[in-house]
Order: C-alpha cells, then sequence, then structure tokens
C-alpha cells in the first residue's frame, strides 16, 4: 500500500515537474481571458453583465477572473512553478558553482568542436590566456596524463529562467493577498467636510481603520491656456480629534498614510451654504446635480442642488427642497442671496465649493506584487541578455598533443559557434605565433 | 508659429508615407533584381522616412507640449517608428536586406490606415486628462513601441523563413530557385527570430509592468482586466509559450514560424482589434 501511494505521489510529482503541464496551463490562462474579453464582465460593465442569461452568470462567466475556477489555474500554475524549480535547483547550481572538468574527451561537446594540435605546455597557456582575456573564469583538473579545464562565462544567466518563474509565483501570490485582504473604496467630499473612513462608501472588503478624513479645499485648476491642470484635493488625516497627517494629492500623485492610499479620481463643482434654523447656523457643503442631500435636523425637509452656474464671479445656483418624497420649493439664488424655506429656516448661498472625488484603497499585497515585478524582469534579463557560455577541453597526452576543444550549444547555435571559432582562432595563432618565435 | 508646426508635421506625415512605400516597392524590386545600387537605395529611403518620422514626432512634442503617446494617431507613428528602427539595426547588424521586403509594408499600412480611418478631430494634438500625465505612461510607450517593432521584424523573418524552408531537402540543405535562394539559411533565420523575440519579450514584459504601474498610480488599480490589457496578457503568453515549446519539443523551423507570424498578429490586435473591434474601457489608445 505504501508502494502504491508513493507511486501516486510520484505521478502527481512528475504531472506538476513538467513543462508540458505548465504551457497547457498558461494556455489555459490565455484562452480563459480572452472569453472573458467577449462576455460584458460585472467589474467593468455591470449594465451588459445584467443582460447575460442566468445560466452563463450562474457559472460565472460574468466575473471570470474572480472565480474559484480561474483561481485554482493560477493557483494549479504556481504549483506547477514551485515543484519544477525544486526540481531544477541543484542542477542549476551545480552547473553554476561547481563545474566539472571533462574525465574523458567523449564529455566534450560534439556539435561544436574543434582539434587545435601544439605542444601541450604551450596548449595549455595559450587556451587559458585566451579564455581569460575573453572574461571566462575556468574550472581546471590536472591527472596522470589529462588535463582539463571548464570555462564559463556569464555564468549568473544559467538562473535567468528559474527566478522568471519564482518572481511569478510571487507576483501571483501578491495579487491573491490584496484580493484577500485589504479593502477598496470610495467617497465624495465637501471642502470643510470631515468624515470617518469607516463611512466611506466599501465595494471590497472591511475597513478596520479608524481615523477621519478632512477636506481643506479641493481645486479643479485650469492652466493659462484654459486646459485643466488637475484635480488637487487639499486633505488632513484626524485621529482622536487631532490632525496627524496633511497632504495635497492629485489624479497621478496619491497619498498614503498607514497603508491606506488616496487617489484623485472624480471632482465636481458644488456650493457652500448656511442653514440658519431658528438662530443655528449650519454651515452645509452641496453638491452640484444633487450628488448629496442635506436633512434639515429635526423635520423631514431634504435639500439638493440640482444645478448651479460656475462663474467664479457671479455663480449662481438651483437649488430644490424636498418633504419626505415630494418637492415642495424649488429655486434660484446668487452670491449672497437667502431665502426663507417653509417659514422653518433661512438658506443662503455663500459660494462655490469644489466638491472631490477620492478612491480609497488597502492592499498590501501590492508591494508584494512590485518585488515579484522586479525580480521577473531581472529574471528576464539574466535569460535573454545575459546567456551564459560554456567551454571545455582536453588534452590526453598519452594519445597525441592536442587540445580537443567543445562549446556547449546553448539556445544560439550560430553565434554559439561563431564565439567558438574566434576563441579557437585566438588559440591557434598564439601557438603558431609561440612555435615561430622558438 | 504653431501654423508653421502643424504644416511641417503634415509635411512629414506625407514624407513618411511616400518614403515607406518606395522603400518597400525597392525592397521587392531588390528581391528579383541584384542590383546592388537598388539595395543601398531601399536603405536610403528606408532612413529618409525614419528621419521624416522623427521630425514629426518631434514636431508633435513641442506642439503638444507632452511626449507624443496619448492618442491613437500618434501610437501609430511611434509604433512606425518601432519597426523602422529595429528594422534598421537588424538590416545594419545581420545585413538581411530581403527583410525590408517583409517589414516595410507594414509601417506603409500602418500609415494608410490612419488616412482612411481616422479624421482630422482625432489626429489633432489635443488636450490630455490629467491621468495621462505620468512619466510611466512615457516609459510604458517607449518599451511598447521597440517591443513591438521588434515583434515586426520577428513576423518578417517567420515569413521568410516559411518561404525558404519549402525548398530545403531533409537534411536543411535548400534547393531554392530564384529570389528565394538568395535569403539567409533557413536556421540562420530561424535563430535570429529567436534572438530577436527573445530581446522583444523582457521589454514587453516591462511593457505591461510600467503600465501597472502607472494605473496604480492614477487609478488605485494596477490590474482591472479590461480587454486591452487582458490581450497584453495574451500576446504575452503567446511568446512565453513561443520560448517554451522551442526547448520542450525542439520546436523550431516550421512550427516557430508559425508562432512568430500569430504572435504578431495577437499583436496587432491588441493594437486594434482591442479599440475597433472589442468593447472597452482603454479608451485612451
Ligand atoms: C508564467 C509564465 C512563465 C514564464 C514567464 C516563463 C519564462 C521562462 C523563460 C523566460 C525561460 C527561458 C527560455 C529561454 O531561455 O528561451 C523559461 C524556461 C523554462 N520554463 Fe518557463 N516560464 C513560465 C512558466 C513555466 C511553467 C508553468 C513551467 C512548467 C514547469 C515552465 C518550465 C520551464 C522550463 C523547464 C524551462 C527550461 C529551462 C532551461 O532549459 O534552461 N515555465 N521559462
Amino acid at each position: 500500500m505504501n508502494d502504491q501511494s508513493e507511486g501516486v505521489m510520484e505521478k502527481v510529482w512528475n504531472i506538476f515537474s513538467s513543462m508540458k503541464t505548465g504551457v497547457f496551463l498558461l494556455g489555459v490562462v490565455a484562452v480563459v481571458s480572452g472569453i472573458g474579453t467577449l462576455i460584458p464582465q460585472e467589474a467593468l460593465d455591470p449594465k451588459g453583465a445584467q443582460s447575460v442569461s442566468a445560466i452563463w452568470k450562474t457559472l460565472g462567466f460574468t466575473h471570470l477572473y474572480a472565480t474559484i475556477w480561474f483561481r485554482l489555474v493560477l493557483g494549479l500554475l504556481c504549483v506547477n512553478l514551485i515543484v519544477c524549480s525544486v526540481q531544477r535547483f541543484s542542477g542549476i547550481y551545480r552547473k553554476t558553482f561547481k563545474p566539472n572538468p571533462p574525465q574523458s574527451s567523449k564529455a566534450i561537446p560534439q556539435k561544436i568542436q574543434a582539434k587545435i594540435s601544439g605542444p601541450e605546455s604551450e596548449l595549455r597557456a595559450a587556451v587559458m590566456k585566451v579564455l581569460t582575456g575573453k572574461g571566462y573564469r575556468l574550472t581546471t583538473s590536472e591527472q596522470e596524463g589529462r588535463w582539463s579545464f571548464i570555462a564559463q562565462k556569464r555564468r549568473w544567466g544559467n538562473w535567468g529562467s528559474l527566478l522568471t518563474h519564482l518572481a511569478f509565483v510571487v507576483l501571483i501570490l501578491g495579487a491573491l493577498v490584496g484580493s484577500m485582504i485589504g479593502f477598496k473604496g470610495y467617497f465624495m467630499a465637501g471642502v470643510g467636510d470631515t468624515l470617518p473612513i469607516k463611512q466611506i462608501e466599501v465595494s471590497k472588503g472591511n475597513v478596520n481603520e479608524n481615523f477621519s478624513m478632512k477636506i481643506n479645499s479641493a481645486e479643479d485648476r485650469k492652466l493659462a491656456n484654459g486646459e485643466r491642470d488637475n484635480w488637487y484635493t487639499d486633505m488632513s488625516i484626524i485621529e482622536s480629534g487631532k490632525e496627524v497627517a496633511r497632504q495635497t494629492l492629485s489624479v497621478n500623485h496619491p497619498f498614503t498614510y498607514q497603508g491606506v492610499t488616496f487617489y484623485q479620481a472624480n471632482f465636481a463643482q458644488g456650493g457652500k451654504f448656511t442653514v440658519d434654523l431658528k438662530g443655528q447656523k449650519i454651515p452645509v457643503v452641496l453638491q452640484d446635480q444633487g450628488g448629496n442631500y442635506f436633512q434639515v435636523p429635526g423635520t423631514d425637509l431634504y435639500l439638493f442642488l440640482s444645478a448651479m452656474k460656475a462663474d467664479p464671479k457671479a455663480p449662481v445656483v438651483l437649488y430644490q427642497v424636498y418633504q419626505g418624497n415630494s418637492p415642495i420649493k424649488m429655486g434660484q439664488m446668487s452670491l449672497g442671496q437667502a431665502d426663507n424655506i417653509d417659514n422653518t429656516f433661512t438658506l443662503t448661498f455663500d459660494g462655490m465649493a469644489g466638491y472631490t472625488g477620492l478612491q480609497v484603497k488597502k492592499d498590501p499585497g501590492v508591494n508584494v506584487v512590485w518585488l515579484g515585478c522586479a525580480l521577473l524582469m531581472l529574471g528576464l534579463i539574466l535569460s535573454f541578455y545575459w546567456r551564459p557560455h560554456t567551454l571545455s577541453g582536453i588534452i590526453e597526452t598519452k594519445k597525441e598533443s592536442s587540445l580537443l576543444l567543445g562549446a556547449v550549444r546553448g539556445r544560439l547555435a550560430v553565434g554559439t559557434q561563431e564565439e567558438f571559432n574566434q576563441a579557437v582562432t585566438d588559440v591557434e595563432g598564439l601557438i603558431t605565433a609561440g612555435s615561430a618565435g622558438s | 508659429m504653431n501654423e508653421t508646426l502643424n504644416n511641417i508635421e503634415v509635411a512629414m506625415f506625407y514624407l513618411m508615407i511616400i518614403a515607406y512605400l518606395l522603400s518597400t516597392v525597392m525592397y521587392w524590386l531588390t528581391l528579383v533584381s541584384k542590383k546592388v545600387w537598388l539595395e543601398h537605395l531601399a536603405t536610403g529611403i528606408t532612413i529618409l522616412g525614419l528621419a521624416g518620422n522623427t521630425v514629426a514626432l518631434i514636431v508633435r512634442t513641442i506642439i503638444a507640449q507632452r511626449p507624443p503617446l496619448s492618442n491613437g494617431y500618434e501610437f501609430i507613428l511611434t509604433f512606425c517608428w518601432g519597426i523602422v528602427a529595429v528594422y534598421l539595426f537588424a538590416e545594419f547588424r545581420y545585413k538581411i536586406k530581403a527583410l525590408g521586403s517583409f517589414v516595410m509594408p507594414l509601417p506603409f499600412l500602418l500609415l494608410t490606415f490612419i488616412i482612411m480611418k481616422m479624421g482630422p478631430e482625432e489626429r489633432v494634438a489635443s488636450a490630455i486628462p490629467p491621468a495621462l500625465k505620468s512619466q510611466w505612461l512615457t516609459f510604458h510607450v517607449i518599451t511598447a513601441m521597440l517591443a513591438y517593432g521588434a515583434f515586426a521584424i520577428s513576423f518578417g523573418l517567420g515569413v521568410m523563413y516559411l518561404l525558404k524552408s519549402r525548398s530545403d531537402d531533409e537534411n536543411g540543405k535548400s534547393n531554392a530557385k530564384g529570389w528565394i535562394s538568395r535569403f539567409p539559411a533557413s536556421q540562420i533565420l530561424d535563430e535570429l527570430a529567436y534572438k530577436i523575440i527573445g530581446f522583444a519579450f523582457p521589454l514587453l514584459t516591462l511593457c505591461i509592468i510600467t503600465g501597472a504601474i502607472w494605473a496604480n498610480y492614477a487609478w488605485g488599480t494596477y490590474w482591472s482586466w479590461d480587454p486591452k490589457e487582458t490581450w497584453s496578457l495574451i500576446t504575452w503568453i503567446i511568446y512565453a509559450a513561443y520560448l517554451h515549446v522551442r526547448l520542450m519539443y525542439g520546436w523550431k523551423g516550421k512550427k516557430a514560424a508559425w508562432m512568430e507570424v500569430f504572435g504578431f498578429l495577437a499583436v496587432l490586435f491588441t493594437f486594434f482589434g482591442v479599440n475597433y473591434l472589442l468593447p472597452g474601457l482603454h479608451s485612451y489608445a
């Protein structure tokens, strides 16, 4: 029974260490990803996804990239890459750090090979001089009647593909961590508003932080030529009543506080008002186009800003008041004007106010993802821009006084052959020069 | 002043399109005629076209006061620049003149696409939304330009391989006659295509990564599976598969050449198909 389970284990191991499995899984990721661009996805196109028939929705086709199936494929790919890397590690280690000089002429690579005749000591000196001159590091072995070496250049290139593979695993793990812990949310707030982070609209995860955000200013800045420069929000973080951080952010220039990052995502105009409720003055900021409302305390009156003309010199607003669900009053005001409403309160229009929309995100995995990306680039650079070259050679004095030289072909046969021929020519040059001199 | 610059840009655009058309024709002529001066002329006209392309991009940068990387028209000019620059590099480095016959039609067709499909309003140097004002976008587009340019070259080499290898015998000896006989040996074509994909693959990876970094600064999401992102991932997987099957099954030669052709079709789909055939979000490009 033990034997049997070992047999099964071995089979599973073989499947996971196979590059065929890996390429197959990559193919599955590609095909599934492609299908996801043809069917509307909830995250990108909620309306389109609604119209897809129920059966496809149940099967997950409208949120393909978040399905357990898709994650399972990515997980298998990671297992595949880890198993494959474990299997290859010691081989690559030995090849790089414990290279073995050939023990006989049979061990010299045959496809790229050359023989150079000459006196043994000269051959040795020449080959060592030429190869070290070209940046190779040599490992030699000397035994009764035999001298051999193995020479490597850019040996770190051997680690390229292994590093690439592990980097990909790191990247996927980072993405997974980010999707499981952390949160994503959004809020809009006007100048002067203070909002506890727990109250933002959360689309993913849970907020455990306890600070508040205060919007000091929000501005839609234009360049001299009238084009938009950027949207700017000056915000403070308030913790137990005290300001603990303050920064101006804009699109492409986010602000991070304790792992929570705020991104400028949106901007709207708004108006500043004062509600005078029997002597109690309440400042109110309302967003243009009815983006938010204000409930007058102790009543069922709701105040909206339905439209405004955002002329900085002479702004005009159109407000609306609802009682419960029914509109009861609508009015137009210019700067400084006041209206009495329903004999309950007076409303004064104090000026324009920016209304800023911020995306809020906490993703503890994102740095892991960047680490994965950096390792991925390093691995690829080693694989493709730092290709190793390996030469080996042997002199067997028992047979004849000549050097048999060969090169490991690697991925680029033509290029390796050229590099090899150059080395052979250089060695031969030294030998004939030496012989001519003596 | 802007008027003059605009006129220069338009002139350069026509210089480019004429130069790329002429050089295509010249390269085709060199296939049938062995005249050396024809080859030199073809290369010369290509260099002239690249010069025009460069000036057009510089002028656009001056007009728009930003890198010329923000709408479809500007992307195509940059894409053409990448193809022709990598092509000229390959021509000088590897001395494969016939390659021009298969590569130079690409920039010409891309420019023709602009004339046929893009109205003047799509070509003007327009204001860009704040999200596009990022250094990362510049890196993103430059790496895309080089990677896509190199993939275009591997496409050309793949096509040449497929033509050449039809007349190879079992031992890989070529019995080609006529113009194909002057192509380099099929093994050289195959290996060069691999080498160029090896140059481009890390760049494509960097392109995707810089895009993710930029998206993270702008929107707080490094990957949102929008169709353009997804298709760049698919392209990346196709080339990764190419690298693996080469090792795994020793897929060199014909199969590899077909993958070089398909890989580039995926590049083109990412570039155009996503915008014109799929509903999408990546509305800037
Ligand atoms: C995430 C996707 C992957 C990427 C980006 C990737 C990248 C690479 C790269 C760049 C190379 C070097 C290729 C060359 O030098 O031509 C390579 C080789 C290799 N890959 Fe992958 N790989 C991926 C997935 C996999 C998977 C899933 C397996 C399966 C176990 C795998 C197994 C191998 C093996 C065995 C080699 C050969 C190394 C050698 O012979 O030196 N790869 N990979």
